[in-house]
């Protein structure tokens, strides 16, 4: 796994790599959240290259979208690879995420 | 294979290393000690050659004056013929080296004495006696001492020669020609001579000594040996004869650079009877008699000091050499006595005796850094192994305490097949496989009010003992619930409230619960984001339901969950399972996915509850050839019987 953050005046795009399940949750969740405290109120997830994601990293997902909607804030998932979309539409959570094919959608919002 | 030791390695290369040194260091003072040795003899030859010339040149010189004063006399008419024989007695009285003069006219000179006219004055014992030489038996005109200086006109110093009339000596006649003026021209006259024993030359020449057994000899003019330490040699042989006699060319050549008063220094690998092995010899000239001095010594004398100088060097280097290598093996030893001490305390630590007493070090060189070292490891392995003791104390706990944990989780769902054996409405079957100990899956089933069969299936987020405990709250809440209430929406509904309070962790449960009427067949059903599962009609139809609308449970509480149906006529199942079988991995990473797992359906329909999910567990095997399962696999399959 891999994170890249892209920290810009309002928002921040934060890339994912690679996977996301039980043995880097934590790690993913520390990075995560370190974005969320900074106070950014409308952070992007780039999942271009997220290729698998288990249910340990759906719950980080749920935690910052959790938090951002606390604050008021936007959390955006953008780019997601087709298997990747099909855990979120099976599980229902494409109805809570706001999801777009693209950067520049998500960034229109 | 025998075993070296360090010493013995270290001892080799110093001692070949010191050799070599020591071989180059006495090769470079040998060559210059002996060509100094060489050097400081020769000079001290032609010292003693220059020296004895000039001891002989002291005698001969004064000696030459004589006749040349008697010559001028004669010339200048200063001594008259009668007064002769007076005169000559005179100067041998005061002069007691010439043994004899005599005053040599020509023939004829003095018509009235005759042929010859030559008063001579000789030594007889203490006395000195006179005689007139020449008659028909000593024509002296025609000796050599006479002719010679006539010939020359110069002085001549004649052969050396044995008086034997007069003692036995050796003796040599110095012979100065002298002129008159007959008729207005000066012409030659006579000779005046003096005959001079040689006897001192012997005490001179026999008084040079250098080295162990050298000696000084003299030539003549001719190369007859004058003196010699070898007495048969003396006028008896000359240079050239003694260089035939021994097949010497070398001497030839040195005799005749002799006699022609040249001076050398030269060697030559004489082989002498008298005196074997390579002899040096430096010679010189006499300026006045052509004579030679030759100053002999032997070349092994030469370098006899050195030889010993050497022997004692070389006893020296084996003695130092000796000696290093027996204080570089105690050094060593010394030192590295301690090693054999660590080697024996590593294999006793490697036993595992941690506590073996390490050697004691009072240097503080790098033996002290590997006994801390040592030291270091020591108690380091000890405190690994106390650690790691505790370790496996506290994971065999936690392993035991974890197997009762699954013992009790296990119990907490049905697990015995068939469930209801006095309700043949239907046959269901279930599997549940946690990847670790505990896991997050769970399924249930059980009959509301006697004739509604409840199920539900369900997936916590994540997996090991939160995910379980998770589930175990899901599973009692589902039960508690359910005593209450019939209506799939409003049981899940109200499971979602409670899970979601205070749940701090964001944990959530995909979840499917349904309802079976089992007198109309109507399944109703709600699914919180759980996979959809399939429904098998009698007649092979597989039907894979409509994907979730609603998100998994325990993430908003006020989350409304609505619910659907659908018709269950008698031989229909329903296939529920977990993503665990769906998104089971091989060792590519490749998932098992849902065109597998309604393949395996299809190709089953038919097939009991617990006859499919046997089938699907042997796909799912054939899918992940071993590869070590990530995710709890869960499966329940209900069919209604009429």
């Amino acid at each position: 796994m891999k994170i890249q953050v892209e920290a810009t005046d309002g928002y921040t795009i934060v890339s994912v790599d690679g996977r996301v399940d039980a043995t880097n949750a934590n790690e993913f969740e520390k990075s995560m959240m370190k974005v969320v405290e900074e106070g950014c109120t409308k952070i992007i997830l780039d999942c271009s290259g997220l290729n698998y994601i288990s249910s340990s990293g759906l719950r980080i997902f749920l935690i910052v979208l959790k938090k951002m909607m606390a604050i008021k804030g936007q959390f955006i998932l953008c780019n997601l690879q087709p298997e990747i979309k099909e855990i979120f539409d099976i599980s229902g959570l494409s109805s809570i995420f706001p999801i777009y094919t693209n950067k520049e959608a998500a960034l229109a919002t | 294979m025998k075993k070296h030791t360090l010493a013995s390695h270290i001892i080799r290369n110093v001692l070949i290393f010191c050799a070599g040194l020591f071989l180059v260091t006495f090769s470079i003072y040998y060559y210059f000690t002996r060509n100094t040795i060489r050097e400081t003899t020769r000079e001290n030859a032609i010292f003693l050659a220059n020296n004895t010339v000039n001891r002989i040149e002291q005698v001969l010189g004064p000696a030459e004056k004589i006749p040349e004063i008697v010559a001028k006399m004669l010339e200048s008419s200063f001594l008259t013929r009668d007064s002769l024989i007076p005169f000559l007695k005179s100067i041998l009285s005061i002069n007691k080296s010439i043994y004899a003069s005599a005053v040599a006219f020509e023939p004829n000179y003095f018509p009235d004495k005759g042929l010859f006219y030559a008063p001579y004055v000789y030594r007889q014992g203490d006395s000195l006696r006179s005689a007139m030489l020449g008659d028909e038996n000593y024509e002296y005109a025609f000796m050599d001492w006479y002719q010679i200086p006539k010939m020359t006109n110069a002085p001549y110093w004649s052969e050396p020669y044995f008086d034997e009339g007069g003692g036995n000596i050796i003796m040599t006649t110095y012979s100065v020609p002298f002129y008159t003026v007959r008729e207005g021209r000066r012409t030659f006259s006579g000779i005046v001579t003096i005959d001079v024993s040689l006897e001192w030359l012997k005490e001179i020449m026999s008084s040079v000594k250098i080295l162990e057994t050298g000696y000084a000899f003299l030539i003549s003019r001719n190369g007859v040996i004058i003196t010699h330490p070898n007495k048969a040699y003396v006028m008896n042989q000359s240079i050239f004869t003694i260089a035939k006699e021994n097949s010497q060319p070398g001497l030839r050549e040195v005799g005749r650079q002799m006699i022609q008063g040249k001076s050398n220094f030269a060697s030559a690998d004489f082989k002498s009877k008298w005196h074997p092995g390579k002899l040096w010899i430096n010679y010189k000239g006499l300026p006045s008699s052509h004579w030679s001095i030759g100053v002999i010594y032997p070349d092994k004398e030469m370098f006899a000091s050195l030889r010993k100088i050497n022997m004692i060097l070389l006893l020296l280097i084996v003695a130092g050499l000796s000696l290093l290598s027996f204080i570089t093996i105690k050094i060593i030893n010394r030192l590295t006595a301690p090693l054999k001490h660590f080697a024996e305390s590593a294999r006793l630590i490697a036993a595992g005796n941690f506590n073996v007493q390490l050697p004691e070090i009072k240097t503080h060189d790098e033996m002290m850094e590997l006994h801390n070292s040592f030291s270091y490891m020591q108690k380091e392995l000890s405190e690994y192994i106390v650690s790691l003791k505790d370790t496996t104390t506290a994971k065999e706990k936690i392993e035991s305490e974890l197997r009762i944990a699954r013992e009790i989780q296990m119990a907490m769902i049905p697990h015995i097949f068939p469930p209801f054996p006095d309700l043949p409405q239907i046959d269901v079957f279930a599997v549940l496989k946690s990847a670790k100990e505990v896991g997050g899956d769970l399924y249930d089933f059980f009959v509301i009010d006697g004739n509604k069969f409840c199920f539900a299936i369900g997936d916590v987020s994540g997996k090991g003992v939160p995910a379980s405990l998770f589930m175990a709250v899901t599973r009692t809440l589902v039960r508690s619930i359910s005593d209450k209430e019939a209506s799939p929406s409003v049981i899940v509904s109200t499971l979602n409230k409670s899970l979601s309070m205070n749940n701090e962790s964001s944990m959530f449960v995909t979840f499917f619960l349904g309802v079976l009427d089992l007198v109309t067949g109507e399944m109703s059903y709600s699914n919180a984001g759980h996979n959809p599962p399939v429904i098998i009609r009698k007649n092979g139809d597989v039907v894979m339901f409509e994907k979730s609308k609603f998100i998994p449970v325990g993430l908003f509480e006020d989350f409304e969950y609505g619910e659907s149906s659908v018709q269950m006529e008698s031989g229909d199942k329903i296939f529920l399972y977990t993503d665990g079988v769906s998104e089971a991995e091989n060792a590519e990473n490749k998932l098992f996915g849902d065109e597998n797992l309604l393949e395996i359906i299809r190709r089953n329909a038919n097939a009991s509850p617990r006859d499919l999910i046997q089938k699907m567990e042997e796909g799912l095997a054939a899918h992940v050839k071993g590869y070590t399962q990530s995710d709890d696999i869960t499966m329940m399959t209900i069919l209604r019987n009429g």
